[in-house]
């Protein structure tokens, strides 16, 4: 008799545990409340978007993916430019544009928009943003009631382009210290309002004053989830009603209709490589074009990334056709690395010379699941040509970056998220890239984009973007791997939420959750 | 079954599993590094008998390669621990004093903290690769074994047969190594024996956690870290490493108590009283 009377009760304080666990990390929904629980590897200090304050590093990717923040200008589904918080644009000449802002926009501080306010924002990003003072290049900013007239000290054709940029979200700077307050928050002008904020999450309520109409979801809890699997069961689970970021193994188990939806759309994020040009081995190009022979793409986005994705060529997945890089192709490899004067001398497998192997130190970073794939693949496919791979897959990847331990790096960087060729170059490839941490020089290069940087015509700047990709392909200064599709899956309640080509629209007034 | 007998089976299933582990380079089916992605994520089959992984390698090939890794891992790390340990604790025994307190406070200090914390600390500080993760494991292992050895020691520092010896003229060195480590080598071994699978299982963490072993070396932890994401769609990733991991850490527990059994004096006290 106590045993069949223990059984059950043992049994409820399982399921109670079990019931506690599930619930754990999630907020108390009051009735009549539509919540949107929404968990992605893409946000915290790996990613370094942690916050919503554009003004630090990547941070406005997350001000403006979860609904805080909004730009001047934004990109269309074809990756076009056209306005958001402005209404309109003008060159008044080759350095000075004037933008006229939509009325009726207020800040989550109450605060209205308008130029001054537009002038402050952008007056404190250039002065402590680390990409923003090159790419906009400003010399000087004029406001005049709902017009904001910036001078430029040279002529700067993507200056549009760069301000939808989410570094160039608009926020109250009168709110808080330098527009953040204590708690990391800031004030924006878009659909929803944090009011916590933290490097693990994000919780957002409604913004009811939003100038796009009421938001149809009352609150919004973002949560980082980098282990993929924790998201995988979390959505089937239904602790979360839509996530980003599953690894593509995982997709198949969301297949059905009839309970989930997944949205993709094929994103300008590429998987590339950047050489440390410190190493004396990689100052030769043909250790670098033998290195870029011998990455198998097709294998790697058929196989490892289940077909999410295009195997690249350069850095631009809408200019494929314009490029030509070195194929897959381990013998030509073997040759130019013996052409190089590397030979395996002591038949260990491995090209040697004066008596020391060509290793090369792979650093990658596994908040993207598949780039530790791709190392491990490419760590075979180099051993194949006798090149030795010693992968070091870290979150400390930066870390790893600033003391100069590496020899590739391999990344994910969405390479024209301002529908523009000169991103990439102007981040990556030029001298005064911010990221060009492997001290990358081309003359030619850098003839191009200052030819680029004085090039008004869209169709002349796409022409000069493809020159440029030919030039760092040819130069073998990087290799690219492959383009990547990015996945929403999320539950049927769930409509509104779109992955979108920028990789950065997520959370907008339109998101809802039914019943 | 007699103790005996089954400190002798369980000996001849450890046994066996180091023999895999020594000759695993002969015992492989497939190279367990060689990937054929048109093969990736094969269920297992009569050419693949536990599947392929994601970048197509034969798991079989893995699981019996990552035995190599995996337990020599283990037993090299269970004697750094335990001689290091015997060593100080038989010191700090027989000599006290100074030399006693310094390295008793220095133990405590590593246990004062939890020990995979402290090890995820260390590996993190050293960076990937079994060596460091053993390095870093052996740190806060050694204390257990100091304690337990100089505790030993105290129990039979007085004991007449060391006094006569000691009489005899041999000299700290000799007394130690000759006379105490014989009599206290029975406790510490059925410690270092319940300690492999531990151990063990330990060192798979550290490189489930990417701070062990480094691709694209065969580990049994590693294979399991890699295939937890294909749990759902291609469990057999993990199936073949998770068992092999469970059944080592078994017969490595049952050796150890087997063998605790064996040596344990009360236990053949009793035994003896009962047959006679």
């Amino acid at each position: 008799m106590k045993c069949s009377k223990a059984i059950p009760a043992a049994l409820l304080l399982a399921l109670t545990l079990t019931a506690c666990g599930s619930n754990a990390g999630t907020t108390e929904q009051t009735a009549g409340e539509t919540v949107f629980r929404y968990g992605t590897v893409a946000y915290g200090p790996e990613m370094a978007n942690a916050g919503l304050n554009p003004h630090e590093a990547y941070s406005g990717w997350s001000a403006v993916r979860y609904g805080v923040g909004e730009t001047l200008f934004r990109l269309s589904e074809t990756m076009e430019l056209e306005p958001w918080l402005a209404e309109s644009w003008e060159w008044v000449d080759d350095t000075t544009l004037s933008i006229t802002l939509r009325d009726g926009v207020t800040f989550s501080s109450g605060r209205a928009l308008d130029g001054q306010a537009v002038k402050e924002c952008l007056d404190h990003l250039v002065a402590v943003h680390d990409r923003a003072p090159g790419d906009l290049n400003i010399d000087a900013i004029e406001a005049d009631g709902q017009t904001v007239t910036i001078t430029c000290n040279a002529p700067n054709p993507a200056l549009p382009n760069y301000l939808s940029d989410p570094y160039g979200a608009i926020i109250d700077m009168d709110y808080g210290t330098d527009g953040v307050d204590e708690t990391r928050n800031v004030a924006g002008t878009g659909p929803f309002v944090a009011y916590e904020v933290a490097d693990d999450h994000i919780y957002l309520n409604k913004n009811e004053t939003y100038w796009g109409g009421t938001p149809q979801v009352d609150r919004v809890e973002v949560r980082s989830i980098t282990d993929g699997d924790t998201l995988t069961m979390a959505l089937q689970a239904g602790q979360l009603d839509a996530v980003q970021g599953l690894p593509y193994a995982s997709l198949e188990l969301f297949a059905d209709e009839n309970q989930y939806t997944i949205s993709s759309a094929d994103t300008s994020r590429v998987f590339f490589g950047a050489y440390n040009y410190e190493t004396e081995a990689l100052q030769d190009i043909r250790v670098r074009q033998a290195i870029a022979m011998a990455i198998d793409k097709d294998s790697f986005t058929e196989v490892l990334l289940h077909s999410n994705g295009t195997p690249a060529v350069g850095p631009f997945s809408f200019d494929t056709d314009g490029v030509t890089a070195p194929a897959y192709d381990p013998d030509a490899a073997r040759s130019l690395l013996a052409e190089a004067g590397w030979t395996d001398s002591d038949g260990d497998g491995y090209v040697d010379q004066d008596g020391q192997p060509l290793t090369i130190r792979w650093l990658t970073y596994p908040g993207r699941q598949e780039l530790p794939l791709l190392a491990e693949a490419a760590q075979a496919t180099l051993q194949e040509v006798g090149i030795q791979v010693e992968i070091n897959s870290t979150a400390n990847h930066l870390g790893v970056l600033e003391s100069g331990d590496w020899d590739v790096y391999v990344s994910a960087f969405v390479a024209a998220p301002t529908g523009d060729p000169a991103y990439f170059f102007t981040t990556h490839c030029l001298d005064s890239s911010a990221k060009n941490r492997g001290g990358y020089h081309s003359d030619e290069l850098e003839a191009q984009a200052a030819q680029l940087a004085g090039t008004f015509d869209p169709a002349e700047r796409a022409a000069l973007g493809t020159a440029m990709s030919q030039t760092i392909l040819d130069d073998c200064g990087y290799f690219f791997a492959s383009y990547l599709r990015m996945n929403f899956v999320m539950n049927n309640r769930v409509t509104g939420f779109t992955a979108h080509p920028s990789d950065y629209y997520e959370i907008t007034a339109q998101l809802s959750v039914g019943q | 079954m007699s103790t005996k007998l089954r400190v002798r089976l369980c000996a001849a299933l450890a046994l066996a599993v180091v023999l895999l582990a020594l000759l695993s380079p002969w015992l492989t089916p497939y190279d367990p590094n060689a990937q054929d992605m048109a093969a990736a994520l094969q269920p297992p089959s009569a050419d693949h008998w536990l599947g392929t992984d994601s970048h197509g390698r034969d798991v079989l090939s893995r699981v019996i390669a990552g035995a190599r890794t995996s337990v020599f891992s283990a037993l090299i790390l269970v004697a750094a621990s335990a001689v290091s340990g015997s060593v100080i604790g038989i010191a700090c025994g027989w000599f006290g004093g100074w030399l006693d307190t310094l390295l008793l406070r220095l133990g405590d200090l590593f246990l004062a903290f939890p020990g995979m914390v402290l090890a995820l600390a260390v590996a993190g500080l050293l960076g990937g690769g079994m060596g460091n993760a053993i390095l870093a494991i052996a740190l806060v292992s050694w204390p257990k074994y100091a304690r337990l050895a100089r505790s030993q020691t105290l129990t039979v520092r007085s004991a007449p047969y060391l006094t006569a010896a000691r009489m005899a003229g041999n000299g700290p060195a000799r007394l130690m190594a000759r006379h105490i480590l014989p009599n206290i080598a029975g406790s510490l071994l059925v410690t270092a024996s319940l300690d492999i699978g531990t151990m063990l299982m330990e060192l798979a963490g550290l490189s489930f956690l990417n701070l062990g072993a480094q691709p694209p070396t065969a580990e049994w932890g590693s294979m399991m870290s890699k295939g937890r994401s294909l749990i759902q769609t291609a469990p057999w990733t993990i199936l073949g490493p998770g068992l092999a991991i469970f059944l080592t850490v078994l017969i490595f527990n049952l050796l150890g108590d087997s063998l605790r059994d064996h040596l344990d004096p009360r236990r053949r006290a009793r035994k003896k009283e009962q047959t006679s």
